[in-house]
């Protein structure tokens, strides 16, 4: 396999997460006009999935512990080694686990979406965003403190199912290759949903709650819906970001992180334009990448610590977009259907 | 027995810190329709001042409490000026107004930071990234074993005396009759003379001010660091949700409310559920929160309590009979 320079494999892997994530909060928040102030609860729900279930199915598949105990860090560190061993040889094991796991995350994902839904269609505005915020935030106490589950303050390992495919350099390399081909499904998934009538249901619901009721659209579903499948989709981002550090610890899985970084990602690309959105996390991925990685060279040139221009840099983004284009690089344009003569021949086909 | 009284009145002083901050997050909201996210860093700069006061000047603690109030308040004013206003002209949505705070809060964030790091360096403050000032606090007197913060008896104090500022500031001054007039309709207030700008920025400087105040009380009862605002702003948002976020008076009961079960909550349910709970203190707030707003979707004010009163004066009427 071609050498891949380790700073452009970081941009890539930043990317594809965080394309995965910004793409389901546009679909919450740009089409369907939510204040997802929580995304971090959908993204850790699927990192709890990746971090709890994958490796306690190979550990009882082993005949090793798969209980409580599973989560217990001198027992997990040990075990998930051997289960690495295990999966290093047998591809088609991985691919099984990998899948299943990614299943299973949507899944949690997707009930946790419909679980929010409850406070989503009876709250409004702030009052929506800041109890979403609050979920988020729940959610990451208790797993950052109930040890059964997923380690709480140490952690556990994620059973890593690239592992077959080689180690090292190789093993990053694919993994960032396959996490970027899913991202790029998921674009294309979410580009297609938001221009088919579901999409349109929701733009039209974020304009006009009552012009989209008069027309016989049910309100409460569409919040609901668009809540299920923006978390499973988050979920499967959390999960994926899981597999490919091979750790899954609560404190990492904050509101800043994966709640307000999507957030400035796709207010700079332009909120409800997916190809805007891809735009922004490119920028803003590639710029963070470079911060983190130039920090030493940093340090000699401007005297303040660069973590913290990496935040000013994030702010003042932010609240220049805001001021000056809050539509985004790319604004959001109409949604365009079927042009006339395909609609024409799916009639005529119908017809026969 | 004894343990009790030190936890009810540390949750007294705790609760009264939450209560200003939170009345600090509701006049900004009620004002310009803005939910202030900053209102974590502005917090955080009121531990930050305090602390660094003391440790380069010396003195007490106390005497840099009201610096740490007005040097929030005029970073209110300043985000104000430079942001809020821009946007307020534009009619910018209540999500724009939300981000546009965030941002500010993330700049504000890593500026403590720059100065905790300045702190370190130039002054040689080793606790400038953690540091305990609960430990400089005086003790006024012992009842029993237990002693006697001075925080404990000062903060509810000083919550007392902004409640009654702020009432007579409202109720009684011009100033503060315009300004009510000025938030219920702004465009009927400015035909009578009345500048909406001014009072957009007086709540602004009014708001930030509490955060500071909140800032610089708290940091004499919790440990501070750079990060404590954002750790603390959803316990504020709480108080100021629970309140109802459009009455001054509601956020004020709400923080306290908040407050006093997230210490007395936790202790309760240790004794319950013995130690292994006490972790999850911080949820406290989040739940009574959720719980409030599934019942009562506008918060406490939300509920009617003229028809309370009418029902009760009712009953009590009837019984009176």
């Amino acid at each position: 396999m071609m050498e891949i320079p380790p700073l452009v494999l970081n941009i890539l892997i930043n990317f594809a997460i965080g394309l995965i994530i910004t793409l389901s909060l546009n679909l919450e928040v740009g089409y369907a006009g939510l204040p997802q102030f929580g995304r971090v609860l959908a993204v850790l729900v699927g990192a709890i999935a990746a971090g709890a279930i994958p490796g306690r199915i190979l550990a009882a598949m082993m005949g090793k512990p798969a209980g409580a105990e599973y989560a217990y860090h001198l027992i997990n560190y040990r075990l998930v080694e051997e289960i690495n061993k295990v999966l290093a040889t047998n591809p088609l094991l991985s691919a099984a686990i990998f899948v299943l796991t990614l299943v299973f995350a949507a899944l949690l994902g997707g009930l946790i979406g419909y679980v929010t839904a409850y406070p989503a269609i009876r709250l409004r505005e702030a009052y929506l965003g800041i109890t979403l915020l609050a979920f988020g935030d729940a959610l990451q106490i208790i797993a950052w403190n109930y040890q059964p589950i997923v380690g709480a303050t140490q952690g556990v390992l994620v059973p890593d199912p690239f592992r077959c495919i080689g180690a090292g350099h190789v093993r990053f390399v694919s993994a960032t290759f396959i996490i970027l081909g899913i991202a790029i499904l998921i674009f294309i998934f979410i580009e297609k949903l938001g221009r088919s009538p579901f999409g349109r249901a929701l733009k039209a619901m974020r304009d006009s709650e009552v012009a989209a009721k008069v027309y016989g659209k049910n309100i409460p579903r569409l919040r609901a819906q668009a809540l299920i499948v923006g978390s499973a989709l988050a979920a499967v981002g959390g999960a994926l970001w899981a597999f490919y550090t091979g750790s899954m610890k609560a404190i990492t899985y904050n509101r800043l992180v994966w709640t307000f970084w999507p957030w400035a990602y796709m207010m700079l690309g332009g909120t409800g334009n997916n190809v805007g959105v891809l735009i922004g996390v490119l920028v803003f991925s590639t710029v963070r990448t470079l911060i983190y990685s130039y920090k030493g060279l940093l340090t000699t040139i401007i005297p303040v610590n660069p973590a913290w221009l990496e935040y000013i840099l994030v702010g003042l983004a932010i609240v220049l977009i805001v001021m000056f284009r809050p539509q985004g690089i790319l604004p959001e344009k109409p949604a365009l259907t079927l042009p006339r003569e395909k609609i024409e021949k799916i009639r005529e086909s119908i017809k026969v | 027995m004894l343990k009790l009284l030190e936890l009810i009145l540390k949750a007294l002083a705790y609760s009264s810190g939450i209560a200003l901050g939170a009345a600090g997050i509701t006049i900004i909201y009620m004002a310009t329709g803005t939910f202030n996210f900053a209102h974590a860093s502005l917090v955080a700069w009121g531990f930050y001042i305090v602390f660094s006061l003391y440790s380069i000047l010396g003195g007490s603690p106390y005497y840099y409490i009201p610096l740490a109030a007005l040097f929030s308040g005029f970073l209110g004013v300043l985000i104000y000026v430079t942001v809020n206003r821009r946007l307020l002209k534009a009619r910018a949505t209540m999500v724009t107004l939300m981000m546009s705070t965030l941002g500010i809060d993330l700049i504000l964030f890593a500026f403590i930071n720059i100065y905790a790091d300045y702190l370190t360096e130039h002054y040689k403050l080793s606790a400038a990234r953690y540091f305990v000032l609960e430990l400089k606090d005086y003790v006024l007197g012992y009842v029993g074993e237990t002693p006697i913060k001075a925080i404990c008896i000062v903060a509810p104090i000083v919550m007392l005396a902004v409640t009654l500022s702020i009432h007579a500031f409202l109720k009684k001054s011009k100033f503060g009759i315009a300004m009510r007039a000025a938030i219920e309709n702004p465009s009927l207030a400015s035909v009578l003379g009345i500048n909406p700008e001014v009072v957009y920025l007086t709540a602004w400087f009014m708001g930030g001010a509490l955060a500071g105040l909140a800032g610089g009380t708290l940091s004499l009862v919790i440990s501070g660091h750079p990060a404590v605002g954002m750790e603390t702003i959803v316990t504020f948002f709480s108080g100021a949700i629970v309140g109802g976020l459009y009455s001054v008076f509601g956020s004020l009961l709400g923080g306290l409310l908040i407050g006093l079960s997230e210490y007395i909550g936790i202790y309760s349910l240790s004794m319950a559920f013995g130690g292994g709970v006490l972790v999850y203190r911080p949820m406290i707030p989040l739940l009574i929160m959720a719980i409030t707003l599934l019942i009562y979707p506008r918060g406490l004010a939300g509920i009617n309590w003229g028809r309370i009163k009418a029902f009760l004066t009712s009953i009590a009427s009837r019984g009176g009979r």
